[in-house]
């Protein structure tokens, strides 16, 4: 079953245009990873696909949800976990999470329990009761995690989810998300690790100055990008190959167009 | 603008409030400031009144300054609600934790109303602690115990609290960063200035009754203000609004051409704004019967009203020619002038006064002489000049009420400049209109 189903999607600042024509889709239980330079427009994306920000066109659908009609019904289906954690700085991490569980209508008994273990399972039950001010990069990532998974979201969609963690932190996080996925939950993740986005084993979307230049698995990437038929290449392009051969080619051809425009 | 509210979950509140809550008084050193200002201010003032009234100071004064304490004591704790109110807005945008807020289920009015509601707890608890504390002190063995006037001063000191949360909720949506929103907090801090310096020189007037009227006023400029903070208030707002950007010069001349373009002609324009010239045209009648009260109640004392109504006779009688035609056209011209930057200040207001003010005058005159007598000296320049004053505060009604209303899509600049726009252009047609009035005036007498 289709839970994200994102058509034609554009979404303009003023004279800005941030995003144009996205469509994709995700499964129940499957991936897709968002790649793209800063500016690219993942962000504007996943805010878009959360019921944060109207589309200015296309339509963005959650569980067979409008975002445009239903946003509320959209954001309680959504976790949403930006790039910076945003914690209130002189809160507990502890209470932090049950403020939001609160927000969400979980039973006080169901978010303590779930609080508790998710603490325990990303080692903050130490410092659960320290302001989260005093918290490293990484430790706030992970209650930004769970703040955004604490409600059991059927969609979750994090960007840099595991930029600020360390390796076996990182570890600990994707096993989690997957743990989450085996059970029906879509992700949507935006990164730059194109290590991550290889391991995931989702769909890949590669985007540019708000556009997706092209969007598939590995196998089809390696057939748009044509890398999988030159010879020189031994062994099988890596996805860091594909994603520069993809958004290089795109760049030439952006630059070609400027060319002409101006001679013309 | 839709006129009813938006509903709301009040635990959902109830849950943003208490946070916010908490985190106002989660800092030691903010409480005890607080506290220190909420407690010393109501102290000191009560020490200055007591011994002013043990070293023989007259009753008026005493009672007068007693009332002027009680003002001082809770208009500092009101002006933190600003502090407090740029704070939890732009304060937890600058964070980016509103963001992650505007992320969950909660509607946009269930975190406005959190908001303001915790702001508004902690001022007005600060306020109210001074008032109690100073009235205990203060009036406690003075024989004096003006209850009106301080139910009237609580009453007004709430509304003026959350017109200053409004004012930040507004300035909010509009600056990114701390600084930028203290910068931006100056076109609060001065309007309230001159709120509270009225409200000053009614304490000392000693009427209660003028007291509650402002508190009257009050209520009205809260209500509008949270309508509009509300209005303006959206996820879209926050996170998607084009905030400054280049060329700034280059985009308000933009702004201003695009608010000068594919405007409706004169007549078209009056049929689309046929219900503010309707509230201005209503406004001479409306004048007329209140100042036809006044005159006949003696509410507004003759001494105030008699000078004005002897002023515009001279002018329009002493001089006759072309100094006294310029004379009346001048005052006309800045009264016109003067309606729309007003309008935006006032909401309008301005605009309704352009025929208000006159019928008021006229109607007063006719409570002192006879309806025939006072409409006689009104005709024939009346004719144009009324008309002429109704497009006028129709279109400065228009301009007013543009600057009240707000959209979650923003759009507020272009609104009150096509308002504006209309009223200059409709300048074009008015102001040979007052000339031929003026001259109607000096000729017709």
């Amino acid at each position: 079953m289709t839970l994200l189903e994102v058509k034609g999607l554009t979404k303009r600042y003023g004279d800005v245009l941030a995003l144009t024509d996205l469509t994709v889709s995700v499964d129940e239980g499957a991936c897709l990873v968002l790649l793209g330079r800063n500016g690219a427009g993942k962000t504007t994306a996943l805010r878009c696909m959360a019921g944060v920000l109207a589309p200015t066109a296309g339509s963005v659908r959650v569980d067979g949800i409008d975002a445009a009609t239903e946003p509320a019904a959209v954001r309680e289906r959504v976790g949403l976990m930006p790039e910076l954690p945003g914690l209130y700085e002189r809160m507990s991490a502890r209470t932090y999470l049950d403020y939001f569980g609160s927000i969400y209508d979980l039973p006080p008994q169901t978010r303590t329990r779930r609080i508790e273990s998710l603490l325990e399972l990303f080692e903050l039950k130490d410092a659960a009761d320290r302001w989260l001010g005093s918290y490293s990069k990484g430790m706030r990532q992970k209650v930004a995690l769970i703040r955004a998974t604490l409600h059991r979201p059927r969609l979750i969609l994090a960007d840099e989810p595991t930029s600020a963690l360390d390796p076996d932190s990182a570890r600990r996080a994707w096993v989690y998300l997957k743990d989450l996925q085996k059970d029906g939950c879509a992700l949507v993740i935006c990164t730059h690790s194109m290590e991550e986005a290889e391991n995931l084993s989702g769909e890949i979307g590669i985007m540019s100055a708000g556009r997706a230049l092209a969007v598939g698995d590995l196998s089809e990437l390696r057939r748009k990008s044509g890398l999988q038929t030159r010879r020189e290449v031994r062994e099988l392009p890596t996805l860091q190959d594909i994603y520069l051969a993809i958004v290089g080619n795109h760049r030439d051809q952006h630059e070609r167009e400027l060319a002409e425009s101006r001679s013309a | 603008m839709s006129a009813s509210w938006p509903s709301l979950d009040r635990h959902k509140v109830a849950i943003v409030a208490q946070r916010d809550l908490r985190d106002a008084v989660s800092e030691l050193r903010l409480i005890l400031a607080m506290v220190a200002l909420t407690l010393a201010i109501p102290i000191g003032s009560a020490i200055g009144v007591r011994g002013l009234a043990y070293f023989g100071g007259g009753t008026a004064v005493v009672e007068r300054l007693a009332l002027v304490g009680a003002f001082f004591v809770v208009f500092i704790p009101a002006s933190f609600s600003l502090v407090l109110a740029l704070e939890s807005f732009v304060g937890e945008r600058e964070r980016t934790t509103l963001e992650v807020l505007v992320s969950t289920p909660l509607k946009e009015v269930e975190i406005y109303a959190g908001k303001v509601a915790a702001v508004l707890a902690v001022s007005l608890a600060l306020c109210y602690g001074g008032l109690i504390v100073y009235c205990l002190a203060t009036f406690t063995g003075l024989g004096y115990f003006p209850v009106s006037t301080l139910i009237a001063l609580a009453l007004s000191t709430i509304c003026q609290v959350a017109a200053m949360v409004a004012g930040a909720v507004i300035i909010s949506l509009n600056a990114r960063t701390m600084r930028a929103a203290n910068v931006m907090a100056s076109f609060i801090i001065l309007p309230m200035s001159v709120v509270l310096q009225v409200e000053a020189a009614l304490i000392l007037l000693g009427r209660a009754e003028f007291l509650w009227g402002f508190a009257g006023l009050m209520i009205v400029l809260a209500a509008v203000l949270l309508r509009m903070g509300l209005d303006g208030f959206s996820r879209e707002a926050l996170l998607a609004r084009e905030v400054g950007l280049r060329q700034p010069i280059k985009r308000a001349a933009a702004a201003l051409r695009t608010a000068f373009m594919h405007r409706p002609g004169l007549f078209r324009l009056l049929w689309h704004r046929r219900i503010p010239l309707s509230i201005a045209a209503a406004g001479l009648p409306i004048g007329a019967g209140a100042g036809f009260i006044a005159g006949l109640t003696g509410a507004i004392p003759g001494s105030v009203v008699k000078p004005v109504l002897s002023s515009l006779i001279q002018a329009a009688g002493e001089d006759s020619g072309a100094f006294a035609a310029i004379a009346i056209f001048s005052h006309n011209v800045l009264a016109f002038a003067f309606a729309v930057p007003l309008a935006v200040l006032t909401a309008g207001v301005s605009g309704f006064l352009l025929t208000f003010a006159p019928g008021f005058l006229l109607g007063y005159a006719a409570s002192q002489s006879s309806w025939s007598v006072a409409i006689a000296g009104v005709l024939p320049n009346g004719l144009v000049e009324i008309p002429a004053a109704i497009i006028a505060g129709g279109l400065a009604i228009q301009v007013g009420a543009a600057s009240i209303h707000m959209e979650p899509s923003g759009g507020w600049t272009a609104r009150v400049l096509t308002a504006t726009a209309d009223y200059l252009r409709a300048l074009r047609w008015l102001i040979p209109a007052l000339a031929v009035a003026a001259l109607l005036e000096v000729r017709l007498g």
